[in-house]
């Protein structure tokens, strides 16, 4: 049988029945795409023998991490081995002297949090997804979350990589030093590179001391445009919050329905904003941003208590997946564009919103320009779910012609290729193919995304 | 089926989220072993691409606690008890049932309850039961070599007398009728005892139906639909037109079963006289203690026992009950009282889980004795037999047999006595 060395190395770990392969066919695309057998490797020399047997046998492989992407990556589009890097889920070392962590791929983002915390540390990335999806995943889709505006995305954070090749070769790039700069920077080309280019076996990540104190509040405004302005001023006034996320009024709705969290249902958007520091620090910035707040027309709620404030932020994590309740079609796209366009962006899409007539809702990490702009559709009518295509085309337009680009933090995956060449230009894709060819010439990485 | 019950996994958005909460998938890691793993099964079953003919199938969808977790944390409501249900009952037609799973609904179908005392073992145990076995009444807690699994298991001793035997109704036009279960019934009948005590002290009349039959969930749960329907319909016909205000069903898993999944269990065979029916049954059941804290004066009367406690929630009493609050206002009353970390993670138990994956569910247990004990509580205290089953057993197991168990209606019995 064609993958009888891969059942011979992994024994149980070896899957290819149909119950099988079918729990390994999805991300949180919704999209299903059966592999022909499922391998969970618990050690790099094993994710090195079964890469290469596949090269050798050019069969696609495809790392998964803890399928919660958001543009189809985890997909095995053209069959082969979905590679699950579940069981790869140890933290080696948390070096207290360095401040690095050193991680298997398969840590779950918030078990690292969790570990970090007693020594008083964190990693900063923290996408909404962060108890569910893998370090590998975040590495792989270069994950920011809500402390982005402050902190930056998961490529900041990465020092060094232990990767596998297309040809089971293992290399380690970048290291444990905070300045290195022998030869290329393999590590950052890495990062985000989904799975195309080689698979994460180890990580090696900064880390940072967590603030002494934070503290939430929830602006509420009548009026978005204001929200989105508040944004604006609050950079402005040079204060970097550590979170700055809008929702907007339909997304409210929705989360509400959902959990009951309290939310304010008659507002046309709210901002969460986290600021950290000292207490003093968190104290004066806190009073800067209410001031703004009120001059911008809002009502302004402290959280007093961890409950308040977790209960704030489980409403903002929930958002994504409540939106089924609106309709059963969605196209889920997270566009950035410059902070400072945030309103003006905003306002293009309700007005594509009305040209369409389908429902779009906006919700996102406005502290970093980045928007979640969902176009809902009913799958069952061909018209709205054209309009809705039509719709996203338009939103890429627009985002572009601000400055922005059509991915902040989900990847391009199978569901954005179509959009890549517009935004990057189509000789800087012939490059990524040139790229994909040195390092994985017979392309059986994650074929058949990024348009590799 | 039903179009009502598509809701249950159409609703899935692939998010990944049930991940981080299943406490299977906690020791286990792997795809198959969570919420959306096994709704994924299901719809593709319903769609028709795919069957449960791997013998795979029981690993993984027997893996499960149906302890609601996910359903409580997923935020489109998927309802993965139902989906794992309905799934088991496809395997069970494909592959049949364990032994040891006919036997006890042989039994739970067959039985006279009031008959039954000679033959009085814990309903989980029943198939357990095995005429070698010294069965001394007097012992604390006997080892017993189980039969099919041979696997030494801490199980608590059999009442003399079951609690059908023990009590019958009283008071004049009563409003409530007890139904307590086959645990309460025929181990833990001291809890059925506080119950009745409490009844007493505070001169509420009630009703004890001798007839009514096992609620069906050990049956139900192990996707036995058929014999699950038969006991549904004699509960439903026995209690439907009973002239009472409440039901008051003292195991959380048989009112979650009665409350929540008759309905569902009759939504599967198109049965709508049963499902509305059951939907109106529904409103009338509620656990004791919830009982006790909406409808009578109970708080002003209860004492300090001076007892240090910490309170664990059982699943099918706050998640599918969302009781959560009430038992704590009470037990702060009569005890001094300190919140655990993760009060609401289940113990492991799952019902023929902890038979079927013994190991397993120790190890789900075990996580929660770090959280128990660093209450540095006397007593561990709880609204569910099961849950005092298994957690005892665990505090055994890591040498920590100084803490004991109690039930809520135990601790409030102690207390009201004015001690
Ligand atoms: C509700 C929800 C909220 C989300 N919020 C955010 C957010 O705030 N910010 C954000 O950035 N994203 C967010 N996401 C998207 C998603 O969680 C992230 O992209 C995450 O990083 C994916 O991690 P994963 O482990 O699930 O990876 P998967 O989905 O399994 O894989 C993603 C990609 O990474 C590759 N990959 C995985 N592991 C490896 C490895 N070891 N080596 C090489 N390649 C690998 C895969 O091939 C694939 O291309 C959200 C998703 C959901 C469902
Ligand atoms: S069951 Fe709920 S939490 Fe789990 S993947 Fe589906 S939608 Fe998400
Ligand atoms: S019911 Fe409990 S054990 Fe079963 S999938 Fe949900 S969380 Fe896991």
């Amino acid at each position: 049988m064609k993958f009888d060395y891969l059942k011979d190395l992994l024994k149980e770990r070896f899957l290819d029945e149909k119950i099988d392969r079918l729990q390994y066919a999805y991300d949180a695309t919704q999209k299903i795409y059966l592999p022909d057998c499922v391998v969970l490797p618990k050690t790099t020399q094993e994710v090195s023998r079964i890469l290469s047997f596949a090269n050798q046998n050019k069969v696609p492989v495809v790392a998964k991490g803890c399928a919660s992407g958001f543009s189809g990556g985890a997909l095995n589009v053209a069959g082969g081995i979905a590679l699950s890097m579940e069981l790869m889920n140890n933290i080696l070392e948390i070096d207290l002297d360095n401040l690095i962590a050193t991680v298997e791929p398969g840590v779950v983002n918030y078990d690292l949090q969790l570990a970090l915390k007693p020594h008083g540390l964190f990693f900063p990335p923290d996408p909404s997804s962060w108890k569910f999806s893998s370090i590998g995943g975040n590495i792989a889709e270069n994950a920011g979350g809500p402390k982005a505006v402050k902190y930056g995305v998961t490529k900041d954070w990465v020092l060094g990589l232990e990767v596998v090749l297309a040809d089971g070769s293992i290399i380690n790039v970048g290291s444990k030093n905070v300045k290195d700069v022998a030869g290329y920077n393999l590590a950052q080309l890495f990062i985000g590179s989904e799975g195309t280019l080689c698979v994460i076996t180890k990580a090696l990540l900064k880390l940072h001391p967590l603030a002494q104190a934070s503290q939430t509040m929830q602006a509420t405004f009548n009026d978005m445009e204001l929200a989105a302005k508040t944004v604006s001023d609050i950079i402005k006034n040079k204060i970097i919050p550590s979170s700055l996320e809008f929702v907007d009024h339909q997304a409210i709705l929705t989360v509400e329905n959902s959990m009951k969290a309290g939310l304010p249902t008659d507002a046309d958007a709210i901002l969460i904003i986290e600021v950290e520091g000292s207490v003093f620090q968190i104290k004066e910035d806190l009073e800067k941003i209410e001031q703004i707040c009120i001059k911008n027309g809002a009502r302004v709620k402290i959280a007093h208590s961890i409950e308040e404030e977790e209960s704030i932020w489980l409403a903002r994590r929930s958002i994504s997946p409540t939106l089924k309740r609106i309709a059963d079609g969605k196209l889920n796209e997270d566009i950035v564009v410059p902070r400072s366009k945030i309103a003006e962006m905003i306002k293009k899409t309700q007005e594509i919103a009305k040209k369409y007539s389908v429902m779009i809702v906006n919700f996102g990490h406005a502290g970093d320009g980045n928007i979640h702009t969902n176009i809902m559709y009913n799958t069952k009518d061909k018209d709205e779910e054209e309009m809705a295509f039509k719709a996203m085309d338009e939103v890429f337009n627009e985002c572009l012609k601000l400055g922005g680009s059509i991915s902040g933090e989900h990847g391009i995956g199978i569901t954005k290729q179509d959009y890549l060449e517009r935004q990057v230009g189509k000789r800087t894709v012939e490059l990524y193919k040139q790229i994909k060819l040195t390092f994985d010439p017979n392309n059986i990485l994650n074929p058949h995304k990024m348009k590799l | 089926m039903d179009e009502r019950l598509k809701k249950e996994w159409e609703s899935c958005v692939k998010c990944g989220l049930c991940r981080s909460v299943c406490p299977v998938f906690r020791e286990l890691r792997q795809e198959p072993f969570v919420a959306r793993g096994h709704i994924s099964l299901l719809s593709d079953f319903i769609k028709g691409n795919f069957d449960f003919d791997s013998e795979k199938s029981k690993d993984y969808l027997y893996k499960c606690l149906l302890c609601t977790t996910c359903v409580e944390a997923c935020p489109n409501d998927s309802g993965t008890d139902i989906i794992v249900e309905l799934a088991r009952r496809r395997i069970v037609e494909l592959h049949g049932l364990a032994l040891y799973k006919k036997v006890m609904a042989k039994i739970l179908l067959n039985r006279n309850l009031m008959d039954l005392s000679a033959l009085s073992a814990n309903v989980l145990s029943l198939f357990l039961f095995n005429k070698n076995v010294n069965t001394s009444r007097q012992s604390a807690s006997l080892r017993i070599k189980l039969p099919f699994f041979d696997k030494d298991r801490l199980i608590p001793p059999l009442a003399p007398k079951t609690f059908y035997n023990k009590y019958k109704s009283y008071g004049e036009n009563p409003r409530i009728s007890i139904f307590p279960g086959c645990l309460i019934n025929y181990t833990y009948v001291k809890i059925g005892d506080a119950f009745i005590n409490i009844l007493h002290k505070l001169n509420i009349g009630y009703i004890v139906e001798k007839k009514a039959s096992c609620c069906g969930a050990p049956i139900y749960f192990s996707g036995n639909f058929d014999d699950a329907r038969i006991l549904a319909k004699r509960n439903i016909d026995l209690f439907y037109d009973q002239s009472i205000d409440y039901l008051v069903v003292l195991e959380p898993t048989c009112a979650s079963m009665m409350k929540f999944d008759y309905s569902k269990l009759f939504m599967y065979f198109d049965d709508e006289e049963y499902v509305q029916k059951a939907l109106k049954l529904a409103e009338k059941i509620i656990d004791p203690v919830k009982y006790l804290y909406d409808n009578t004066n109970i708080e002003e009367k209860l004492k300090d026992t001076g007892l240090t406690v910490t309170y664990h929630d059982p699943c099918h009493l706050k998640r599918t009950q969302k009781v959560k609050n009430e038992p704590r206002d009470l037990i702060k009353r009569a005890a001094h009282f300190t919140e655990m970390k993760e009060a609401d993670r289940c113990c492991g138990n799952g019902g023929t889980f902890s038979i079927d994956y013994r190991d397993l569910s120790l190890k789900i247990a075990s996580r929660k004795i770090d959280n128990i004990l660093n209450t540095k509580a006397q007593v561990l205290v709880t609204g569910c037999s099961a849950c005092i089953m298994q957690l005892s057993e665990a505090l055994h197991i890591a040498g920590h047999d100084e803490v004991k168990t109690l039930h809520t209606l135990e601790l409030i019995n102690q207390s009201l006595k004015g001690g």
